[in-house]
């Protein structure tokens, strides 16, 4: 097995393949570039660039792989009643984990999912003024198209892992260790062909103005204040990536939901309990 | 001699909860790196580099980031014997971190790509189970990883790449006022 590591996605993406498949490491690495090129919050040529900019009302020209991301996205905020919405940008903004793109007023953004129309394969049209974050759901996605792209090349087991976000595809087992909120590292895991995911914020929160700001938005828009690491282990990893933003919100709106999409909840140990 | 294995013995446990790294691996060598990132150079040279104050200024200004080393890992690509291009190795120093990259700058300064060399965490993600632990020492390039026996694959909070895309910045700079004027 060879290994290979670009910074992407604002995280490190790492694809590991059989000896002798190099080759197709390169069309890996450009199916994860392409959804950041995309998808990004930051880049002005984004697809999510062109709907901010875009009057409210008008159709937007997308790219497929943006309209499959925010389909998704759609099913998961009807599936967890709107606990998961990819319009939380504003909230991010707000709380300085996004930088304010050029030109807007995160103040006026206020549309929910609900104001977002899937027009065709190609277009969108989103009915008021939202910043979307694909944060939650984006990475899982890039991982899930750098697999099909190695697959495409004939490549028969191999990893991507995007962060700590990674699917792993053939017939061997991977062993895979679980990092907690604190960095440490008490448990691991042996999986094959399915994805995982995990999420905390132990270390990525701060109090300002009297509350606790994350960068992960749960009930009512409230920031959600983890105590400890949420992994979520599922068939593909955009199910995975979203499944933890839901499950660290929401355990038991989570467990009901992972039951219908084969997926698994593993939450952090409890401190005191022994390892 | 036995002075000195006392003095190994008792250094170790501290050296274990502080330096040693939790996880770590090598992806390429500097020589992969470039054929990676300037695939079309016949070859690469050693380009010494020795930046003066005013330029280790400069760079600090454009960049927005200090330059720590007046003496950057540089290479020039060459075809038919003119510049086709740099690759530069560098080093980031993060709170957990220590990472080495190269990127690869076209001789009219555009980014051809960044390939992460190695990885190395210090502290804060120690691994605790010793059969873990085992697996992490004395990984290098030339190691044919099996699968199962792999460098451990780690879950969890999403790490941050901001560092090296800082270092990015800090090595286009590097290109602007020492580079771009090599012929």
């Amino acid at each position: 097995m060879l290994s290979r590591c670009r910074p992407l996605l604002g995280t490190f993406v790492e694809i590991t393949v059989p000896d002798g498949a190099e080759i197709a490491i390169a069309a890996a690495f450009a199916a994860v570039s392409h959804v950041q090129e995309r998808m990004s919050f930051h880049e002005e040529t984004s697809d999510l660039a062109a709907m901010r900019r875009a009057p409210p009302g008008d159709k937007v020209a997308v790219s497929a792989e943006t309209v499959a991301v925010l389909s998704a996205a759609l099913a998961f905020y009807r599936q967890s009643d709107g606990l998961f919405d990819i319009t939380i940008g504003s909230d991010l903004v707000r709380d300085g984990f996004l930088p304010r793109p050029p030109g807007s007023l995160p103040g006026r953004c206020r549309g929910t999912s609900a104001d977002i129309e899937i027009v065709d394969e190609l277009h969108v049209r989103c009915h008021a003024p939202m910043l979307i974050d694909l944060g939650g759901i984006a990475k899982g996605y890039a991982v899930d198209q750098a697999v099909r792209a190695l697959q495409a090349q004939g490549v028969i087991a191999g990893l991507v892992n995007a962060g700590g976000d990674m699917r792993m595809f053939g017939h061997e087992e991977w062993p895979i260790m679980l990092r907690d909120g604190d960095g440490r590292m008490r448990e691991h895991l042996s999986l094959a062909n399915c994805a995982i995911a995990s999420s905390a914020n132990l270390r990525d929160r701060r109090w300002r103005l009297g509350r606790w700001r994350t960068p992960h938005i749960g009930v009512n828009r409230a920031p959600v204040v983890a105590r400890g690491r949420t992994t979520i282990v599922a068939p593909d990893c955009m199910t995975a990536d979203a499944m933890t933003k839901i499950a660290m919100a929401d355990r038991a709106l989570a467990y009901a939901l992972l039951a219908s999409l084969s997926g698994q909840l593993f939450s952090e140990r409890q401190r005191g309990a022994q390892h | 001699m036995a002075r000195i294995d006392w003095i190994s013995l008792l250094s170790l446990p501290a050296l274990m909860a502080t330096t040693s790294p939790a996880f770590s691996a090598d992806y390429l060598t500097v020589a992969d790196a470039q054929r990676i990132l300037l695939p079309q150079a016949q070859s690469f040279a050693a380009y010494p580099v020795t930046l003066n104050p005013a330029q280790m200024a400069q760079i600090r200004a454009i960049s927005g980031v200090a330059q720590r080393t007046a003496q950057p890992r540089v290479w020039r690509a060459l075809v038919a014997g003119r510049t086709a291009g740099w690759v530069i190795v560098d080093e980031v120093v993060g709170k957990h971190e220590f990472i080495t990259y190269a990127t690869g700058i076209t001789a009219d300064g555009h980014v051809t790509g960044v390939e992460i060399l190695s990885y190395r965490e210090t502290k804060g993600g120690q691994v605790r189970d010793p059969r873990w632990r085992g697996l992490f020492r004395g990984k290098t390039v030339k190691d044919k990883f099996k699968l199962n026996q792999d460098i451990p694959n780690i879950s969890g909070a999403t790490l941050s790449c901001r560092n090296i895309t800082d270092g990015v910045k800090r090595l286009l700079a590097i290109h602007a006022v020492a580079l771009a004027q090599v012929g």
